[in-house]
């Protein structure tokens, strides 16, 4: 009566914009290399072990710096995922008094719950500014929503539910001439699309290692820009969101005021850097743009088919141009939940349905509250998943009830 | 300090019961898992019985359809729809005052079981789904806690006083003087809950309420002589019957252990107590749902099949990736879709209990 089921086979991956999968077989080599010779705690002036802990850790840390166009690694500041670090950012620069903030509908909970908590304990006044029908935020509607008492613009570099990546220089260039911070989350563009804090006017950028740089999870990062105010634990500054050991300077009685280590207290996760650091060699030789590129091509693949099939809703443009590989569609009669179970059950095809944590994105689309099913290509989707893929979505179809 | 039983006087006047007995009982807990139509009737006697604490655990509330046989609940329970561990513990307080009843409402499982039947001298079974008790069986093997299993579905029923064999061997079952008393465990007997939806449930086949009486008093009785401390009376063979044909059959069981390989009491495997095996939810993103998904391999569904079951609860509509019905209880409205591996989406509801117990009383668990 056991026949072998869907949940059985290898699956048809299409959930990258959650994370990345397969990992590079670096990425696992290294990290339990890591593990079986080098896992020491790392620390300035300790033993060897923890010597090389430590420049494992700096080796990806410089890594990652160049990758944003970093002026200085110290700046680069290793957190346990993209939450954390834009948990980081935003409570960093908003510890001190009130402020406004802007914001938009494209958010992530990762930035929209913090913001929102804030807004609602009176510490900031928050705007929430608005996206077109395709899901771009147009740099002049945050220009208009700038104020005097504006100290920070968080704006996501591309939708994590619609893949479209967001003219963030324009954003960064008039928040530079106004003289808030820009803080960009990346979660969806780090590795791929490229990012340069200099030429952007990034003040704060955060990114996880585990998306497209192809890392583990429990890896990621902030750049601290230099506009940033300085860091303090206590009177005015940047403040810590994590207090705890640093590895150095034990005898100060608060966290001390040295980037990276401010901001990093505890443990850092060594195995999941040591595997990210290898992830990011597997990335240069692979190249962003050409992992770019081929998820585009996947996607417009895909949309060829589905764009003018009454049966399915696509959301966001259909010119790949200006997309990350993300894709937001909608199966007539059938509740997103119920095409990924069916996707999954039966033909082992996994995608991600709901409202991907970005519920005033979905609400902006028309989308809310079922949501979208969200296929997310990655470097290593094959022409024979997207066949599968299609095949699949035509039957699902004409399932609808 | 001495106290008064004369309320026992019937009971007392038992062989082997006496004052004696009337005190181990009134020293000692039992768990009542479950409080539908087994768990009512084996509270109802154990609470008269005079056993000193009763723990009720149970997930659902008080329904009109379920007056027909549930009998500690009547209709201003349903009305105002309590929750069936609580409502019992209200009645039972009245019954007999000297009764410490702990009414839990809450889903049994792997995480909280552990807490819940602490304490327990007996479980006893008023489940509606297999897979709570294969997690019962093994906190029963686990710890050396008699468990005495009972189900009733259309006009059949089915009990078994399951003496654990205990790791040690040295259980007062284990050591009486006509040798073990040990029992086989449900996992001797079979060695995995039965796939989802294979089974019949009360609420898609129905259920005679004399059927569920006898199995339920069955093991009350059991549950008597077990916290008496009289093992060498427990009935060592499976209690099987159906009312409609008239059929009665004791069946035994003990060569399941003896032959077996039993995971859980000879290979000590707690596979349903850790989590390994049975159903886990999730809730869902978006509209308000909940997904159950099976971690074991839960075999393809038969969707014809359960869909003629459910024909008589309202609109149920099939092809071949999915089936969904329209389920209505307590006046909410869910709706239920299972996939050809056994999961399902639960609508209507965001908490995992709500959409376990909609799962085991329509597809079987």
């Amino acid at each position: 009566m056991r026949n072998t089921s869907a949940s059985e086979r290898a699956s048809i991956y299409f959930d990258n914009a959650a994370t990345s999968f397969p990992k590079p077989p670096e990425v696992t080599e290294a990290m339990a290399r890591f593990l079986a010779e080098d896992a020491a705690n790392p620390g300035r002036g300790g033993h060897r072990m923890a010597i090389r802990a430590e420049r494992i850790i700096d080796d990806a840390r410089a890594k990652l710096a160049r990758l944003v166009n970093g002026s200085d690694p110290r700046r680069l500041v290793f957190t346990l995922n993209c939450t954390d670090a834009l948990n980081i950012a935003i409570h960093g620069v908003l510890g001190d008094g009130p402020a406004h903030v802007v914001t938009t509908v494209l958010e992530h909970n990762s930035v929209s719950r913090p913001l929102q908590a804030l807004a609602d304990s009176g510490r900031i006044e928050l705007t929430r500014v608005g996206c077109d029908g395709a899901g771009f935020v147009d740099p002049d509607d945050i220009r208009r929503a700038l104020r005097s008492d504006t100290r920070l613009v968080a704006m996501t570099h591309a939708s994590n539910v619609l893949g479209t990546v967001q003219d963030a220089a324009s954003v960064g260039a008039i928040v530079r001439e106004h003289g808030a911070l820009f803080l960009l989350d990346a979660a969806q563009s780090a590795g791929i699309v490229p990012i340069d804090v200099e030429a952007m006017c990034v003040d704060l950028v955060a990114f996880p290692g585990h998306k497209a740089l192809l890392g583990p999870t429990g890896t990621g990062a902030l750049y601290v820009g230099e506009r940033c105010p300085a860091p303090a634990a206590i009177g005015a500054g940047f403040k810590p969101w994590r207090e705890g050991g640093t590895g150095g300077d034990s005898s100060s009685p608060t966290q001390p005021p040295v980037l990276p280590y401010f901001l990093e207290g505890g443990t850092p996760n060594t195995v999941g850097i040591a595997g990210l650091g290898a992830a990011l060699d597997v990335l240069d030789r692979m190249g962003g743009a050409a992992i770019l590129e081929h998820e585009r091509r996947v996607l417009e693949t895909i949309l060829a088919r589905l764009v003018d099939d009454s049966r399915f809703t696509i959301y966001g443009p259909t010119d790949v141009a200006r997309r990350v590989g993300a894709l937001s569609i909608n199966i007539a009669g059938l509740d997103p939940n119920d095409a990924a179970a069916i996707l999954d059950d039966t033909f082992g095809i996994a995608t991600r349905p709901g409202l991907h944590c970005a519920p005033y994105c979905h609400k902006a689309i028309g989308s809310f509250p079922a949501g979208t099913l969200r296929i997310s290509p990655g470097p290593f989707t094959t022409d024979d998943d997207v066949a599968a893929l299609l095949e699949a979505l035509d039957q699902v179809a004409d399932a609808g009830m | 300090m001495s106290r008064d039983f004369s309320r026992y006087h019937r009971q007392m006047l038992l062989p082997g019961f006496g004052e004696d007995g009337q005190r181990r009982l009134a020293e000692s807990t039992a768990v009542v898992l479950g409080c539908g139509a087994l768990g009512t009737v084996v509270a109802d006697m154990l609470a008269r019985a005079g056993v000193g604490r009763l723990v009720i655990i149970d997930r659902d509330f008080v329904e009109m359809t379920n007056l027909q046989r549930q009998v500690l609940f009547d209709e201003a329970d349903a009305a105002e729809a309590l929750p069936k561990a609580e409502a019992a513990r209200r009645k039972l307080a009245r019954i007999n005052s000297n009764v410490t009843v702990d009414a839990i409402v809450d889903d049994l499982n792997a995480g909280n079981i552990e807490r819940y039947a602490e304490g327990a001298d007996v479980l006893v079974d008023g489940l509606d789904n297999f897979e709570t008790r294969y997690l019962a069986n093994d906190y029963a093997v686990k710890h050396g806690v008699p468990y005495v299993y009972g189900g009733a579905v259309g006009t059949t029923g089915a009990a078994l006083a399951i003496l654990p064999h205990t790791e040690r061997g040295d259980a007062p079952w284990e050591r009486s003087d006509s040798g073990s008393k040990a029992t086989p465990c449900l996992r001797c007997l079979f060695e995995e809950a039965p796939p989802p939806g294979t089974m019949p449930t009360c609420d898609t086949v129905g259920v005679l309420g004399p059927a569920v009486a006898i199995v339920a008093n069955f093991e009350a009785a059991e549950a008597l002589k077990i916290l008496t401390g009289h093992f060498d009376r427990v009935t060592p063979t499976m209690l099987s019957f159906d009312l409609w044909t008239g059929s009665m059959l004791q069946l035994k069981v003990a060569r399941a252990y003896e032959t077996g390989k039993c995971p859980c009491c000879k290979e000590r495997r707690f596979e349903y107590l850790e989590g390994r095996l049975g159903s886990g939810t999730t809730t869902l993103c978006g509209r308000d749902a909940v997904q159950l998904t099976h971690r074991q391999n839960a075999g393809r569904i038969d969707l014809a099949e359960i869909a003629a079951r459910l024909e008589a609860h309202g609109k149920v509509t099939t092809n071949r990736f999915m089936l969904r019905a329209e389920i209505a209880e307590n006046g909410r409205r869910y709706e239920l879709t299972l996939f050809t591996d056994g999961r399902a989406i639960v609508k209507g509801t965001r908490e995992g209990r709500v959409a376990r117990s909609v799962y085991a009383k329509y597809v079987g668990i």
